[in-house]
């Protein structure tokens, strides 16, 4: 089912690493998409993307570990798998360090490439859904008032209604009504439910 | 003690203002008129006494006038009477010759003025004469003149008759008392009593009357003709007249009172008065212009209090005044302001003074004693005293001796210059100069400033003065300096002639050879202008002989590494060629691999699967090309063996290898026995093996302390065709597994190693019919040795 959604993206100066890699991959049965370097990627990618990335560590322009830390900075969750040559295994740790998914020294042998990618697919399928929850519940916290917010924000530190009310300078009626519409406009029943629910987001 | 408290009150009214003094010009007249309203009652009251007395001096003239009257006439009347019992007796001739003599000379005898009684006849013969004695006048003699004619007279109006008067023998006023004697209607003679004027007033008034009073007796024709004094008294004020009625003789006595002490008497109170007014006023004048001086002193003294106050208020000088024995008199408002206390808690008090900081007492007390004995320096005492607040501060204190009024010393006048700021300043500027000297004499660089004109040295540093002499300043610059001068003609400018617009200005900026020496300086010379004015050379020279030295032996170092870098080339081309080998042989597997899945899942097409193993067999073949590549490349470098000495191989590797010991503090010890055989090896790859061995010596001991980092370099021989070199290093050493595993290919246990230098090291020696192995150290630390072979004598290379 993954294999529907998700794409491997391949990223390698080298057609025929890329050509081989795509025969290797499509012969497992992903769907694959090939870039002869990190400008082309770049200029593909989207927010939404979805599987994860083969990148070599040795590129000219720009290098595999560049393209890694810019894709950071873009805020991207699409897991990246390196493929290194000998001698780069600590470019690969330090890139490791920063947060890759995951790497793999040339030359590889295709199980150990293979194992590695279902691992970054798993990896980002729960990202993914994730991404999902964290944006129901924040597009419900963004329908809140920022009365609601405060009343809210002192509820999940623990406060209770008559703290809140003097906290915020107003009265206990007040409090418990902004609370029961913080719970209605939640989705959620409990306080639990919405400490558990504003953690996720946080 | 008492001195010293007069002293102290005279010094503090000359330090209070005077006080001013009302200015009514009317006033000052009030002495004058009251003097002259004093005079004046004196003078009325004196005139209103004299008057008085001159009273009561007339009253008692005239009491005394009558009395004096009374008596005279009634002793004249005495007389009469006496002479007219006389008559009558004679009358009727019951008077003889005898009673007469007894009666008379009895009579005169009472009365002295009667100077003789006699009995004439009618024509004035003399017939008796008592007493007998009386020189006055003779029996027998006749009388003339006046007094006949009085007795011719007094026998004709038959009554008594006086005389005028006549001068006696004696030639003094006498008159004759003429008593005619008749019987019946014949004159029988008369009875003549001759009586002396003068004894008549001396034996009828007394004493105290003539002493009292000047009697004047004078004739009916107001001829004077008696006086009891020749003293004339001119004062006629108090005098009176007394009119002697004698028969046909008119008497007058003038009586003029004597005044006491003399007629200029009743002058003297009224001169004293007036001499007194006199000195009185005369002295108010002179007490007024006094006054009006002492006034426009008190004035001027004022304007100078006023101007010495103004100034002690704008003073920033301390001044504080002790008496002898240190107690202090008086402070100004600038002592009191530096030090914070009030004048009322200093004045008064003996030291210790207050302001005095406790761990300066002994000195503060020492230089007090020292000041109180007049042994104070002239240059003032340098001190540190203590605000009220207790913050510290520098000054320095003058004594001077303090003179009062009467000339007497009465104690130390101290001035007190907050020299703080001053002494701060100086301190700073000391400092800065020290900086200054010290920055300047530390550069490594000889610094000097001379003169243009003159070339005379006016600054140079201590490195000038190492090189030049220390006796350099002001010495000629052009003789000092001439071993290392830059020629006239290669400075940019002629500095004798730039103008003061021009300044500063390059001069010269190279190097040159001292000649004496040899040392190398970089020279830089400026012209600028000098603290004072003047335009003067400054000259930097910085010594390069070393970095001219390392420039030196950078080059050679250069070339080294020109030869050497065949070899690391061809390790770097060994990673290369194992990256490019890595991409063929993954493309190989990823085909098959593929190929492998689709055979296995049964679908597949076979011209796909044909294509996949056509491109694998092409790369394949590209791998091929890249070892056959790798081959030539070993078969290029083809090694060039000669003989060499050990020692100057190594020498040559630690010129390299010092770079990084020196870095890290790692101490190289070569330690070779003498008389080794020459090494027949290719000298760069030998040094390249060492060169390895050493770095991985010094990196292996990165982690021990500094003292413990020594790499050794022992050979030996092992046999007639083997040298055995070790390096061993302390650091950290090799696990069991690594030492198998050091000399494979790719195989590193560094950070940052490609794992290929000690794989080409051993082919490097393996190269040269040599070994190389490792083996831990017991005590730490790992061994590398390796073989090589020596010239054999009479061995043929090959």
């Amino acid at each position: 089912m993954n294999k529907l959604t998700q794409t491997i993206y391949v990223v390698d100066d080298d057609e025929v690493m890329r050509d081989s890699m795509t025969w290797l991959l499509e012969g497992e049965g992903y769907a694959v998409a090939c870039f002869d370097s990190a400008d082309s990627f770049l200029a593909f990618r989207r927010d939404d993307m979805r599987g994860c990335l083969i990148l070599d560590v040795r590129m000219p322009e720009m290098s595999g570990l560049e393209l890694h830390e810019k894709l950071d900075g873009l805020g991207s969750q699409l897991p990246v798998i390196f493929v290194t040559g000998h001698g780069d295994v600590p470019m690969a740790v330090s890139a490791l360090q920063r947060g890759a998914c995951d790497f793999i020294e040339k030359p590889f042998h295709n199980e150990d490439l293979l194992s590695r990618i279902v691992r970054a697919l798993e990896l980002d399928s729960q990202l993914s859904a994730r991404r999902q929850r964290n944006g129901a519940i924040s597009h419900r916290l963004d329908q809140l008032t920022q009365r609601e917010r405060e009343v809210m924000k002192l509820v999940v530190a623990g406060k209770l209604n008559k703290q809140i009310a003097d906290e915020l300078d107003i009265s206990m009626k007040t409090v418990e009504a902004h609370r029961a519409r913080v719970m209605e406009k939640m989705g959620v029943r409990t306080l639990a439910e919405l400490v558990k629910a504003v953690m996720t987001v946080n | 003690m008492a001195d010293a408290r007069r002293a102290a009150k005279n010094l503090a009214m000359l330090m209070r203002p005077p006080s001013s003094q009302p200015q009514n010009t009317r006033l000052w007249l009030a002495p004058y008129v009251a003097i002259g309203v004093f005079a004046l009652a004196m003078l009325v009251l004196t005139a209103l006494l004299q008057w008085r007395e001159l009273d009561t001096a007339r009253s008692a003239l005239e009491g005394d006038m009558h009395w004096a009257e009374r008596t005279i006439e009634n002793r004249l009347h005495a007389h009469q009477d006496f002479l007219a019992e006389l008559g009558r007796d004679q009358e009727f001739k019951q008077l003889t010759y005898e009673a007469f003599q007894v009666r008379a000379a009895r009579y005169a005898r009472e009365a002295p003025e009667i100077q003789a009684i006699i009995w004439v006849d009618t024509d004035g013969k003399v017939e008796w004469v008592a007493p007998n004695e009386s020189t006055a006048v003779f029996v027998g003699e006749q009388l003339s003149g006046e007094r006949l004619a009085a007795l011719q007279e007094a026998l004709r109006i038959r009554r008594q008759v006086v005389s005028p008067d006549y001068r006696d023998a004696t030639q003094r006023p006498a008159h004759d008392v003429i008593h005619p004697v008749q019987r019946g209607s014949g004159d029988l003679g008369a009875f003549i009593a001759l009586q002396s004027l003068e004894t008549l007033l001396r034996t009828t008034l007394p004493t105290v009357f003539t002493t009292r009073y000047s009697l004047t007796v004078v004739d009916a024709q107001n001829r004077e003709v008696l006086s009891n004094t020749s003293v004339k008294p001119t004062d006629r004020q108090i005098s009176g007249q007394i009119s002697l009625e004698l028969p046909n003789n008119r008497l007058g006595l003038n009586i003029v009172a004597y005044r006491a002490g003399g007629a200029w008497l009743p002058y003297v109170p009224v001169t004293l008065i007036l001499v007194l007014t006199l000195i009185a006023t005369v002295t108010l004048i002179q007490l007024r212009r006094h006054a009006k001086h002492r006034a426009a002193t008190e004035e001027e003294l004022r304007a100078a209090y006023a101007f010495r106050q103004a100034m002690s208020q704008s003073l920033i000088t301390g001044l504080r005044a002790i008496d002898l024995e240190g107690r202090i008199t008086f402070v100004n408002a600038a002592f009191c302001r530096m030090t914070g206390y009030d004048e009322q808690e200093l004045v008064g008090i003996k030291p210790p003074y207050p302001y005095w900081p406790p761990e300066e007492f002994d000195r503060l007390q020492h230089n007090i004693d020292t000041a109180l004995a007049g042994q104070a320096p002239s240059s003032g005492f340098e001190m540190r005293i203590m605000r009220k607040s207790g913050e510290r501060f520098d000054v320095r204190l003058y004594f001077s001796p303090l003179i009062g009024t009467d000339g007497q010393q009465i104690g130390w006048m101290a001035s007190m210059n907050d020299i703080t700021e001053p002494k701060r300043v100086r301190v700073e500027l000391e400092r800065a100069h020290e900086r200054f000297v010290t920055v300047i004499d530390g550069l490594d660089s000889a610094v000097h400033v001379a003169d243009v004109q003159t070339g005379e040295i006016l600054f140079a540093n201590r490195a000038f003065q190492n090189i030049f002499g220390f006796d350099s300043v002001g010495k000629d610059s052009a003789q000092i300096t001439a071993a290392c001068r830059p020629a006239d003609e290669w400075l940019q400018h002629d500095p004798t002639k730039l103008s003061a617009d021009e300044l500063p200005c390059e001069l010269f900026d190279g190097e040159l050879q001292h000649s004496l020496s040899g040392h190398w300086y970089h020279l830089h010379e400026r012209a600028i202008r000098w603290v004072d004015g003047r335009t003067v050379r400054v000259q930097i020279g910085a010594d390069i002989t070393d970095r001219k030295h390392i420039d030196e032996v950078n080059l050679q170092q250069q070339k080294r590494l020109e030869q050497t870098s065949r070899l690391i080339t061809m390790g770097e081309m060994a990673s290369s060629l194992a990256h490019e080998l890595n991409q063929p042989l993954s493309a190989i597997a990823n085909y098959c691999a593929g190929c492998v899945k689709r055979m296995q899942a049964g679908n597949y097409k076979l011209e796909d699967l044909l294509a996949a193993m056509q491109k694998a067999s092409d790369q394949a073949e590209r791998a091929g090309k890249i070892i056959r590549r790798m081959r030539d490349m070993v078969k290029k470098g083809d090694p060039n063996r000669q003989p060499i000495a050990l020692e100057e191989l190594v020498d040559e590797t630690r010129a390299f290898a010092d770079i990084d010991a020196q870095r890290t503090g790692t101490q190289i010890i070569v330690d070779l026995p003498e008389h080794l055989p020459k090494i027949v090896v290719d000298r760069i790859m030998i040094e390249q093996v060492l060169l390895n061995l050493f770095k991985n010596g010094i990196e292996a001991m990165t982690d021990v302390p500094v003292e413990r980092r020594q790499l050794t370099l022992q050979a030996q021989r092992v046999d007639e065709r083997m040298l055995e070199i070790t390096v061993a290093d302390q650091g950290h050493g090799l696990a069991e597994e690594d030492i198998e595993k050091i000399f494979t290919p790719f195989y590193t246990t560094k950070a940052e190693g490609m794992g290929i230098g000690l794989a080409i090291c051993r082919s490097i020696i393996e190269f040269h019919q040599g070994r190389l192995w490792v083996a831990p150290r017991r005590e730490g630390g790992t061994t590398f040795h390796f073989t090589v072979p020596i010239e054999e004598i009479g061995e043929e290379s090959d």
